[in-house]
């Protein structure tokens, strides 16, 4: 029974590296995808695990609470680990298995090498698929680390990132729509055209009103411009009539 | 007696040109109304579903009001030349019952373009695009505008893409927010209609996916709307009131 231990021992002596690389979220590009409802975006540890050719690079997704007990020796792939058991009973999952062929390093200017955590919908469900990128199942926080396994044993680890917080929706109903005020330009035009209105009926009311007298307007009367004809009467000359009349 | 004369002519002459003035406003008013009526933007979709399309009541009074106005006008003339009372009280009567229509129709479309807020058209698009169950065909109208817009004017939603995030829809709970942070056609799309890289446009990365809101491409339109209706209207009802106060001003001179 001792000779188990020895092999126990040894990866124990060969403590686990600790990488002084934090995981962060991606802050060049901008995105506006950074994080979502159930998605966020890490960037890739791309020259930060030299060396370490053999190994299997996973990033473990865990509760900020659930954090600092998370054990290095679990093993990917178990029903402790699974994706599918997150949050609830599993407080920590391992995902996006990848080798260092996947972060080569120096990183190309002008690539975008970031990691979407949470991309995989088609596994969400699947059972048989415990190490599947799944979206997250709640707001978080979450924090997140790389781990560096070779065969099954622990050889390097990054530091936890900071608590990784999603977005959280609103429902519709809160947006208010009743509180729009009145322009200016409504106001005015509404009593302006208010005022003209009631000038012109207050005239109107005067019209017919003195339509009977003539007291205002008599000044400024003039006639209608009808033709007026005077007849001309033609004068029968004397020297018309007869003579014999006398 | 010449002086005289000569002031009932320059006020003659001064009521036949203020009505052909208000003549040809009424035209344009009537063809400005028929294009805002015939929809050339495609938001009138938009509108009716918010229950609240009355700026297109003011364009429809407006056109027949414009047409009034022509009318009114000729009539107007003949009875300030002929001199005639009874045409032009019957002038100012029918006069003033325009006024009213045409004053509600600015004021109408003035207070509701004030109701057109980013909040209405976001709180009606979040609850009616892609719905799963339409109530009617309203809701499908709703669909099919906001795609066309969103296309053709590359943005998306009403302030930006962030709007399919920070609020729950009925897109949301056919589509799973994994998948469709927001709808495809955010993505800029080729010539086939496929986003040109889909990765990119659910990260957000800029050049892939259309980043400004859409509230731009209806305000602009509704905007140029309702105020087109409001403001010329009310220049004209300022003509008017000009032409109608002096019309009343000959109309107590005439002898009878």
């Amino acid at each position: 029974t001792m000779l188990p231990l020895l092999p126990l021992l040894l990866p124990a002596a060969h403590a686990i590296v600790e990488l002084g690389y934090r995981p962060v979220l991606t802050q060049t590009p901008t995105l506006e995808g950074l994080t979502t409802a159930s998605t966020f975006v890490l960037d890739q540890p791309r020259c930060v695990f030299g060396g370490y050719d053999n190994a299997d690079i996973w990033l473990v997704v865990a509760l900020d609470k659930a954090a600092s007990a998370f054990n290095n020796t679990a093993v990917p792939g178990t029903p402790e680990t699974a994706f599918q058991g997150f949050p609830d009973p599993v407080s920590a999952y391992m995902t996006l298995n990848a080798t260092l062929a996947n972060y080569p390093c120096p990183k190309p200017a002008g690539d975008i090498t970031v990691l979407r955590v949470g991309s995989e919908t088609s596994c969400a469900r699947d059972e048989t698929r415990p190490t599947c990128n799944g979206p997250l199942p709640g707001p978080g926080p979450y924090r997140v680390k790389f781990l560096a396994l070779q065969g099954s044993e622990p050889v390097a680890e990054t530091a936890w990132s900071e608590p990784i917080m999603l977005r959280t929706a609103k429902s519709p109903s809160s947006i208010s729509t009743t509180d729009s005020g009145h322009s200016a330009g409504m106001i005015a035009i509404t009593t302006i055209l208010s005022i003209l209105f009631a000038i012109l009926l207050a005239g109107l009311v005067a019209m017919l009103a003195f339509w009977g007298s003539d007291s205002c307007g008599g000044s400024s009367t003039f006639s209608k411009p009808e033709s007026v004809t005077v007849r001309r009467y033609n004068t029968h000359h004397v020297y018309d009539q007869p003579a014999a009349r006398l | 007696m010449a002086k005289s004369d000569d002031c009932v002519h320059i006020l003659q002459g001064l009521l036949v040109f203020g009505n052909v003035v208000i003549g040809m406003c009424g035209i344009a008013l009537t063809a400005e109304c028929i294009y805002f009526v015939s929809n050339p933007h495609g938001v009138y979709p938009l509108l009716k579903a918010t229950e609240n399309n009355d700026i297109y009541a003011a364009a429809w009074i407006g056109i027949f009001v414009g047409l009034a106005l022509f009318a009114l006008s000729i009539l107007g003339i003949i009875g300030v030349i002929k001199a005639s009372r009874t045409l032009l009280l019957v002038y100012i009567i029918l006069m003033l019952i325009t006024f009213a229509f045409e004053m509600a129709s600015c004021i109408t479309a003035a207070t509701h373009r004030d109701s057109l807020t980013p909040s209405l058209f976001l709180k009606q698009m979040l609850e009616r695009y892609q719905t799963s169950e339409p109530a009617n065909n309203s809701d499908n109208e709703v669909t099919k505008t906001w795609d066309e817009l969103m296309l053709q004017n590359h943005c998306c939603g009403v302030l930006g893409p962030s709007d399919w995030q920070e609020y729950t829809s009925a897109f949301r709970l056919t589509h799973n927010d994994a998948d469709y942070p927001w709808p495809r056609k955010c993505c800029v799309l080729n010539a086939q209609g496929l986003p040109t890289n889909l990765d990119a446009c659910k990260l957000g990365v800029p050049d892939y996916y259309n980043s400004n809101g859409c509230y731009d491409a209806i305000s602009g339109p509704v905007n140029a709307h309702a105020w087109g209706v409001a403001w010329f209207g009310f220049a004209i009802l300022c003509w008017t009131f000009c032409v109608l106060l002096g019309t009343m001003f000959y109309w107590s001179g005439i002898e009878y």
